[in-house]
């Protein structure tokens, strides 16, 4: 007896300690500190954990949002839950996954899904089964263009426009190379836009395909550089676009050529990895607001992971994705009656969502009804690296992409953003 | 098309590639073994010089680091575990040293993760300009050192006991045996040798293309195909031909339809240089 009333002690202790040491409270579901109790409700998500990258920094901002709704009341009482499979980089694995998620487990909806393979492997299954996905970050062209999939990030090529867009406007560059990795859907999907953009509005412009493995940066940048160009974008990964930096410093480009790049680049150790060589002189573009951004909702993300992620859980732009990805299902299944969630009924909340805000997004989210395609986070920001950091230089555009017509179309139609 | 800016740029890499390609060959003629964890072994020393530069320490201090971390790791495969396999077959004694290889991987990739790093020199800031296109100083160290470094263990196996053993391993191992070559002792002499090829290789290559464990480890391939090129025993044709698979990987850049593939190159002239250079490779290896 002795021991339990010590136990009971340190836990309250404990309770108390925690309480107070949080900076700010995470906010989620009713905000009530009473954890839900019902019948769980089975949501899914695949991702690509491991592989040549880990995607599942998004996944893992769902859950933790998840966690906090769970214990803030849940969806009316009942609980997430949310069940995380690793696709391993592989369609294969990613299509059996999907089938034991959707079929054996029952989820009425996959959340948070951050994959560089899994839209081409499983849209059409979705579609089949009746499932919506409110994906977290998506890659390839596929993963925009799905009946069912919804991704909460701008995508490579809408993303790499936003770039292009700032440097024609605020720039004033009139010839550009585009750079980007010789992957099908990716590179040249984002890289075309650039060079359809450049026919539309009458501007110089050429693309580069790379091999992403290649070792060999320096001749890509001689290449890139023999036609002189006002400006350089790069459409590749962080990991390939440091090289490529470094070996256009070498050739002392950084002296005479702005380089920007699409979001890929985007992360908090690129300008001190670059170093100051590129102070002013290298712009990125943002899928979502700045990490360290101290508004509102941001703060609440950065709490949510406080509480209730891990220390080690990346806080990047992927879980910013996921984050959002769980907030807006919570604000879709709210809208149900608890008792009857299904894989129906869920849908339909998702398609109803619209005006979803978040000062995380520079335009509200809205799922898009009736759409075959989804892509609603068009509209981003950009920053500059300037001494070891990134310094956010512009407010929201919309991304000048010319295949975005048909979704700022619906935008209109449907009195959106 | 002016093709000269780029025979510039591939020059740096290749000699890089040389000084691999001659560290794999010194290997295995004195052991028998194709050494695939070659850039593992010097993605971890330059993994150790940013480190050790990161916590402020002097350049050379840091050089000295990865060199010797990068032997330390060689020797300690060369003496403790490739003995266990010295009497199984070529094929399984090159497999063997994947082992070590996936182990350095996962030990970078725990420590350091894979975010893009950036290993830099002062010589990065201090270059020539020809056909304008700069050379920088890492580059001409990097030929420079090749060079020195394959005129150097040239010497070693023509004028020393040490090579003379070397040599007499290549040869004949049974026959080296009777006649009282100390074989442990020769072979573990190689190992650190190629060690150090392999960290001042990691360094460079680390400097000139990027400090990426898996990355720098697959950068043994060139290597390879450069030392199948002077069919596993000539030194200077080896540095050659590392040389020139660089140099032709630059040259491909501008040839819009092969452009994206050229990462491809090594691996294609090594394949043209095995099946035109079967018959001799295979003699090569009977002699063993």
């Amino acid at each position: 007896m002795k021991i339990s009333i010590r136990g009971l002690a340190v836990g309250l202790a404990l309770t108390l300690c925690s309480a107070f040491s949080a900076h700010a409270a995470a906010s989620c579901g009713d905000g009530s500190g009473q954890a839900a109790t019902g019948e769980p409700i089975i949501i899914g998500a695949i991702t690509g954990k491991t592989g040549p990258d880990d995607f599942s920094n998004s996944t893992k901002a769902a859950k933790a949002y998840f966690d906090c709704l769970n214990a803030n009341g849940g969806i009316k009482g009942r609980p997430v839950k949310y069940l995380v499979e690793d696709d391993q980089w592989n369609p294969e694995t990613a299509a059996q996954l999907a089938a034991k998620l959707v079929d054996d487990q029952k989820a009425v909806l996959m959340v948070g899904n951050s994959s560089y393979v899994e839209c081409g492997a499983n849209a059409e299954f979705y579609k089949k089964a009746g499932i919506l996905v409110v994906a977290g970050v998506g890659v390839p062209r596929e993963c925009f263009f799905a009946d069912n999939y919804a991704p909460t990030n701008a995508g490579p090529r809408v993303s790499m426009l936003g770039a292009m867009g700032y440097a024609l406007d605020k720039l004033n560059a009139k010839s550009v190379v585009c750079i980007g990795p010789n992957i099908p859907n990716v590179g040249t999907w984002s890289c075309d836009g650039v060079m359809l953009l450049a026919k539309e509005k009458g501007f110089a412009a050429e693309t580069i395909l790379m091999d992403p493995g290649s070792a060999d940066a320096t001749s890509i940048i001689l290449q890139a550089a023999a036609s002189k160009p006002d400006v350089i974008v790069l459409g590749m990964s962080k990991g390939v676009a440091v090289p490529l930096l470094t070996a256009a410093e070498e050739q002392g480009l950084n002296q005479t050529t702005t380089f920007l790049s699409a979001a890929s680049a985007y992360d908090l150790s690129v300008p001190s990895t670059i170093g100051s060589g590129w102070d002013g002189k290298f712009y990125v573009n943002m899928e979502f607001n700045d990490l360290e951004a101290t508004t509102e909702d941001n703060q609440n993300w950065l709490a949510v992971m406080d509480e209730y992620g891990q220390k080690s859980d990346p806080r990047d732009t992927f879980a910013q994705a996921g984050y959002l990805a769980a907030r807006i299902t919570e604000k879709a299944l709210m809208t149900l009656d608890p008792a009857n969630i299904t894989r129906e009924t869920a849908a339909e909340a998702v398609r109803k969502v619209k005006d979803f805000k978040s000062d995380i997004f520079c335009a509200p989210w809205y799922f898009g009804e009736g759409q075959a395609r989804h892509n609603a986070n068009s509209t981003t920001r950009m920053a500059v690296s300037e001494s070891g950091k990134w310094k956010v230089v512009s407010d929201c555009a919309p991304s000048p992409d010319p295949e975005l017509k048909d979704i700022r179309a619906y935008e209109k139609s449907a009195g959106l953003n | 098309m002016n093709i000269l800016p780029f025979i510039i740029s591939g020059l740096g890499i290749g000699a890089v590639y040389a000084l691999s390609g001659v560290g794999l060959v010194i290997l295995f003629r004195a052991t028998g073994v194709l050494n695939f964890a070659f850039g593992a072994f010097g993605a971890m020393g330059a993994h150790v010089a940013w480190q050790a530069l990161e916590w402020k320490m002097p350049l050379f201090v840091a050089i000295l680091a990865a060199v010797a971390v990068s032997t330390a790791i060689s020797f300690i495969y060369g003496r403790v575990f490739a003995p266990l396999l010295s009497q199984r077959d070529t094929v399984v004694r090159a497999v063997g040293t994947l082992a070590p290889a996936l182990v350095l991987i996962a030990a970078m990739g725990m420590i350091w993760g894979e975010l893009p790093r950036r290993l830099q020199f002062p010589t990065d800031q201090m270059f020539l300009s020809i056909f304008d296109v700069r050379l920088t100083y890492t580059r001409i160290i990097a030929i420079f050192l090749a060079v020195l470094m394959v005129g150097a263990i040239t010497l070693l196996l023509n004028r020393t006991r040490l090579g003379l053993d070397m040599r007499a391993l290549a040869n004949d191992r049974d026959l080296s045996a009777i006649l009282g070559v100390r074989i442990l002792y020769t072979e573990t002499a190689a190992w650190v040798i190629t060690g150090v090829f392999s960290g001042f290789a990691g360094l460079l290559l680390a400097d000139l293309v990027r400090l990426q464990g898996t990355f720098l480890t697959l950068l043994v391939i060139p290597a390879i195909a450069a030392a199948i090129l002077g069919q596993l025993r000539s030194l200077w044709v080896t540095a050659m031909a590392g040389l020139l698979v660089g140099i032709a990987e630059a040259v491909l850049t501008p040839i819009a339809w092969i452009s994206p593939y050229r990462a491809a190159a090594p691996f294609i002239i090594a394949l043209v240089a095995v099946t035109i250079l079967g018959g001799t490779a295979k003699a090569a290896l009977k002699d063993r």
